[in-house]
């Protein structure tokens, strides 16, 4: 499985929120490209950049600091925040992102999330977030009330190539990832899943790697690196614990 | 010694990353599609992204594609990356067909991915296919991080590396001084950071042409 260490930007710095709670910030580095550095030199394969600002607003607010993250680092990165037209999409593109993490407007603009699938293929990914096993939407301050299983199971039909799954329950929470969820939401589709959410330590990704169903493909980490519970390194070799 | 590599900007192609990975292994790079300039490096890197045939028509309309095979029969490194890469081979088949640079002999075709989606984006283990200063201390299999639709079937002493999506492909080429990945060196870590400080110290030990 592939480490995506994550990098909210909000007012151009990088910061946390618990449970994607805008009053509930951490503020870590000033400069995102700081943090993109530190992890790139520990070797990431791959890093999760989210606009909190453009998430909120509904169109990217941080293509300065996504532009230096993307020249930064030798490694492709994906980046996600109110990518809700196709300029904003192509925005985030021409910036220097390998994949865009489109999240509400995948589920209510349709035909939006068609034409961005066409035109952009495998570089797209669909972010549901869930609260109790039911999709969120808006930046996680508004709750829905379909199931999330369903919602994947109905877009991978349409395409989509690749799913960004956050458990907001457990997010920023460090307690654990949200496992058994997550499998009934990987089983529902061929498509490849990213999980999201609750990673503290490397004994919660040791379990991703050995008990997630083979579509999950990837982990994101956040606070627990910015906190030093374990480096880049320790992790990758966590997640290449192999499935049973 | 501290090698003075040229990237060959012809409009194509994020070239910033390239220069940043280059400098990170201690190689002076230039983004440049001057003559003069090119001539006075130790190594060119031919980078690009996007479709061959328009990216072949910027080359010429620039004289680089003489400028190139210049640098070649001078025997100065040359690496192409990607689409730079895909150049450097004789034809395309993609958008109904293009010549290449021809400094390394061979086609370049749509990937035969099986089920697979097209492009094939994201990581792939390289396995080497003969030893190479290129791949000096890098493992085989060691996965680096690839973008495209198209592969090159070069000849079998020139294939280098290869790599699997849906069917095995080449992804790694050399002939003499002149290299080339299908993958991206610069976004694959410290893997591919590996692979450019080779190159560099591929350009650093060539002796500077006159």
């Amino acid at each position: 499985m592939i480490l995506y260490p994550a990098i909210d930007i909000r007012g151009g710095h990088a910061v946390r929120l618990t449970q994607g709670d805008y009053s509930r910030e951490t503020a870590y580095d000033a400069d995102p490209a700081d943090a993109a550095r530190r992890w790139a030199d520990e070797g990431a394969q791959f890093l999760h950049v989210v606009d909190l600002d453009g998430a909120r607003a509904g169109a990217p607010q941080n293509l300065d600091a996504i532009q230096r993250i993307a020249a930064t680092v030798e490694c492709p990165i994906q980046v996600g925040g109110g990518l809700r037209d196709p300029d904003s999409v192509q925005a985030i593109l021409d910036a220097g992102a390998e994949r865009v993490v489109i999240g509400t407007a995948a589920l209510r603009d349709p035909p939006f999330l068609q034409a961005m699938i066409d035109r952009h293929s495998n570089r797209i990914v669909v972010s549901v977030d869930t609260r109790d096993g039911h999709v969120a939407l808006e930046g996680w301050t508004e709750a829905g009330n379909e199931q999330a299983v369903d919602v994947v199971a109905a877009l991978s039909t349409q395409g989509v190539p690749r799913f960004l799954c956050t458990a907001i329950e457990v997010d920023g929470t460090m307690q654990g990832p949200a496992i058994a969820q997550l499998t009934k939401i990987a089983k529902s589709t061929q498509a490849q899943i990213i999980a999201s959410g609750g990673v503290g330590e490397l004994a919660h990704l040791r379990s991703l790697a050995s008990s997630s169903p083979p579509n999950v493909e990837g982990a994101i980490v956040g606070r627990a690196l910015y906190e030093h519970k374990f480096t880049v390194a320790d992790a990758i070799t966590a997640l290449a614990a192999t499935a049973a | 010694m501290n090698a003075r590599i040229c990237i060959v900007d012809y409009g194509m192609g994020n070239l910033r990353s390239v220069e940043k990975a280059l400098e990170h292994v201690g190689a002076t790079a230039t983004i440049t599609n001057e003559a003069e300039t090119i001539r006075a490096a130790d190594g060119v890197i031919l980078p690009g992204v996007g479709a061959f045939p328009k990216a072949m028509e910027r080359v010429r309309a620039l004289g680089l594609n003489e400028l190139i095979a210049e640098r070649r029969d001078a025997g100065v490194p040359i690496l192409g990356i990607c689409l730079g890469l895909q150049l450097l081979f004789d034809s395309t088949t993609e958008l109904g067909g293009a010549e290449g640079l021809g400094l390394l002999p061979g086609g370049v075709d749509m990937l035969a991915a099986e089920e697979l989606k097209v492009p094939h984006i994201g990581w792939s283990p390289v396995r080497w296919e003969k030893p190479s200063r290129l791949a000096e201390g890098i493992e085989g299999e060691t996965p680096f991080y690839f973008v495209h639709s198209f592969a090159p079937a070069p000849e079998d002493a020139d294939l280098l590396g290869s790599a699997a999506y849906g069917a095995r492909f080449a992804c790694a080429a050399e002939r003499d001084n002149v290299f080339g990945v299908q993958f991206h060196p610069e976004k694959s870590s410290s893997a591919g950071l590996r692979l450019l400080s080779n190159f560099a110290g591929v350009c650093a030990a060539t002796p500077t042409p006159a």
